[in-house]
């Protein structure tokens, strides 16, 4: 397939519904790459041991909200998933990968109709810690790639599939295509002097951005107050955005911010082995019982576990806690503007062989997506406030355990109201359906205190909520 | 323990049908104070407050504070299974997992029961100060509907802005641009079809058109609607719900260029 068909191809069969939205592509083969990256299994501990700190929330609710996205992750996906048949891929007519800059184009619109502000980060130099877990990466790629040639070989497709995906790899040619794209369509870049989780979770802390958008749950552990995973995930797999809040995983956890940070080196992060034996559970179990990761090491049977001879646990803690970023205002230089229009064209369209109309029409999309982005949010109004309701469906087991205060408050509010209950079992047999509207409702109703009905009644004039003159 | 019996059944159905186009799944607070309802649209741009005041009822029984989550879809569906001069009755055992609607005809020869299932929804709860507005506007509900219906088909936003004069309401579109002043009358027959335009300060705001069109779905509630503004505020849409309450529909103005500030998380 030649890149003019394959672009047509393209065209015709995955983007006439959403344009530039990619409906029909599939991000299932990414479930590998957050089991790969960063912190093991710390989802599900979560999940498990921390579950008020998740909370799903719609796509759209990301609205004029400014969030940093690591930038090396998508582009990560996108090579995997945008085009590619086999190993065939998008490309243009000089034959170079523009999977990329589909992907990234489609997928910052979408960011941008939704009236989100991104703003990408992309990695710097890699620390020295991490260059063992590339080197890992970098052999599992020549594998990868081993495997592919055997396959093709073969002619089996699944694992031409299967291999071609694995042996994808983010060059700087990637990088910085993505960069020019993006610096084109008017959308901020912040190049990390070292790992881009860090200088998102920075920018989060400053404020300078609402939250972190990432597949890596390093973010986390960088500190990111707000972390979201599925932002960038395709529409049509209608998966809510996942957000993380830090606080409430510390609180959940109770535990201070260095312990989950030891908690997360000894699940096992990119920057030094984990102990063999001990996952996230039992490691959740050992810091709570001994607070850090030295007085563990003191502790711990050193029989049954092996603790690897060269364990730099400190450096890579230091790593989570004083990452290299940059903070200072004059080099972020975050700011949206309007999109370099002629720029985009000779850059897409006659560069990397794009369609000329789509790209014209994805241009208009960019203007009045800028003109979305001015409406206000509510909560820039009005603050969260506490609701004094309880939830009249009483939460299952697994509920009850997320909390210990709730659990209590069913349990007074059940005895309360089975004491009460009893007379109002008379009362509901005879009155509803045989005698309506009669009598028998007075005194029923009357059953509340007379002072008490007249109270609510100003309550209810006084929260008027609003003054007429 | 809930038990709540509204003789007017049909104003639950208009109630959900002025707000479900707005929000799909909400939390039903209950108190002593009454029944009521607050929910954001999914963009967080549009809030929706709904009371029903205790003695609105012929009988309402509450023993504590408490929310049940719905989608107002399903509700609305098993509402329009009631008849218009239903008397409707709503009722929650505490700790169940479903709440029961009945409605009962008139004549009392037919009594239905329908049974829906309630579900977790986590919502945000916002904190609505007491605010004076700058400017208060009320005149017919259907003329506002019309107006914003009309502008809709012209532009994205409207540009609400009172000054002395009156109110005016604008729009700007491809095709062109749209201007339609409403002066104050009060020389009128009937006093819902007064327009009173009562001012403090000049103001002008911007608004997505799309949100008021879907605030008018409210308009069978009131035959007057009261636009409440401020220029640091999100403007307040209400109807009054006769004896009962009110249905108040928030909606935070657009921003001219946006050079603000990320404001820090709490």
């Amino acid at each position: 397939m030649t890149a003019r068909e394959a672009l047509a191809l393209f065209f015709v069969f995955f983007l006439p519904l959403h344009c530039f939205t990619h409906s029909s592509f599939s991000f299932s083969s990414l479930s590998l790459s957050p089991n790969q990256m960063g912190i093991k299994g710390l989802t599900k501990l979560l999940a498990d041991n921390a579950p008020k700190s998740m909370k799903e929330n719609k796509f759209e609710s990301y609205f004029g909200r400014k969030i940093a996205i690591d930038a090396s992750m998508s582009i990560y996906q996108f090579l995997i998933v945008v085009g590619r048949s086999g190993t065939e891929m998008l490309t243009n007519e000089a034959g170079e990968v523009t999977s990329h800059l589909q992907g990234m184009f489609s997928r910052t619109i979408r960011l941008l109709e939704a009236g989100i502000k991104p703003l990408y980060v992309f990695d710097g130099q890699p620390p020295e810690l991490k260059k063992q877990e590339l080197a890992k990466r970098y052999s599992r790629r020549a594998e990868a790639t081993e495997g592919l040639t055997v396959a093709i070989e073969a002619d089996n497709k699944e694992d031409i599939e299967k291999f071609s995906k694995r042996t994808v790899k983010v060059t700087k040619q990637h990088n910085d295509d993505c960069k020019k794209l993006l610096r084109l369509m008017g959308v901020p870049v912040v190049e990390a002097p070292s790992e881009a989780e860090a200088q998102c979770a920075a920018l989060c802390k400053a404020g300078k951005v609402y939250a972190v958008a990432s597949e890596d749950m390093d973010s986390l552990t960088f500190g990111a107050p707000k972390f979201l995973r599925h932002l960038m995930d395709p529409s049509s797999k209608k998966i809510p955005v996942m957000e993380f809040e830090i606080e409430k995983i510390l609180e959940g956890l109770n535990m201070t911010m260095e312990q989950f940070i030891d908690l997360c080196i000894l699940s096992g992060c990119d920057y030094c082995e984990s102990i063999r034996g001990i996952g996230g559970l039992t490691a959740l179990k050992l810091i709570r019982q001994h607070g850090s990761i030295e007085n563990i090491l003191e502790n711990l049977n050193k029989e049954r576990y092996q603790i690897p001879d060269d364990w730099p646990y400190q450096e890579a803690r230091r790593l989570f806690k004083e990452p290299t970023v940059v903070t200072e205002e004059e080099e972020l230089n975050i700011k949206w503007s309007a999109p370099d229009e002629e720029g985009l064209i000779t850059f897409l369209v006659n560069e990397n062989g794009f369609n000329s109309d789509r790209v014209t029409k994805a241009i208009e999309k960019i203007k009045a997506a800028k003109n979305k982005s001015s409406q206000g949010r509510l909560e820039s109004f009005f603050k969260p406030a506490a609701n004094p309701s309880v939830p009249i469906k009483r939460k299952g087991s697994k509920c009850l355990l997320r909390s210990f205060k709730p659990s209590i408050e069913h349990a007074m509010f059940s005895l309360q109201f089975s004491y009460r209950s009893r007379p109002m079992v008379l009362g509901k047999l005879t009155l509803p359906k045989y005698n309506p509207g009669s009598n028998l409702s007075v005194p029923l109703s009357g059953e509340t205190p007379v002072n008490n009905t007249k109270e609510t009644n100003k309550k209810a004039k006084g929260s008027g909520g609003r003054k007429k003159k | 323990m809930l038990e709540l019996r509204l003789v007017q059944g049909s104003l639950l159905k208009k109630v959900l049908e002025s707000i479900r186009e707005l929000v799909n799944d909400a939390n039903f607070d209950c108190s002593s104070t009454g029944f009521s309802l607050q929910a954001m649209d999914s963009s967080h741009v549009a809030l929706v407050a709904l009371l029903l005041r205790s003695e609105g009822f012929e009988h309402y029984r509450c023993d504590r504070n408490m929310s049940m989550g719905i989608n107002l879809n399903n509700m609305s569906k098993m509402l329009r299974c009631a008849g218009n001069d239903d008397i409707v009755t709503i009722k929650a055992d505490d700790g169940s997992d479903t709440v029961t609607f009945m409605f009962e005809s008139p004549t009392q020869d037919k009594i239905s029961d329908f049974e829906m299932k309630l579900m977790d929804i986590d919502s945000e709860h916002l904190g609505i100060p007491e605010a004076e507005y700058h400017a208060i506007v009320r005149m017919p509900s259907a003329e506002f509907a019309r107006i914003c219906k009309d502008l809709s088909s012209i532009g994205d936003t409207v540009v609400i802005s009172v000054t002395k004069e009156g109110v005016k309401f604008s729009t700007k579109g491809d095709i062109g641009t749209a201007n339609i002043v409403c002066r104050q009358n009060t020389s009128v027959d009937k006093p819902e079809e007064a327009t009173v335009v009562e001012m403090n300060e000049p103001v002008s705001l911007t608004f997505a058109l799309r949100y008021m069109n879907s605030f008018t779905k409210a308009t069978p509630l009131s035959n007057t609607v009261t636009i409440s503004l401020s220029n640091e505020l999100p403007v307040v849409v209400e109807y009054k719900i006769a004896e009962m309450g009110y249905v108040r529909f928030y909606l935070a103005p657009k921003i001219e260029e946006d050079e603000e500030e990320t404001k820090p998380q709490a």
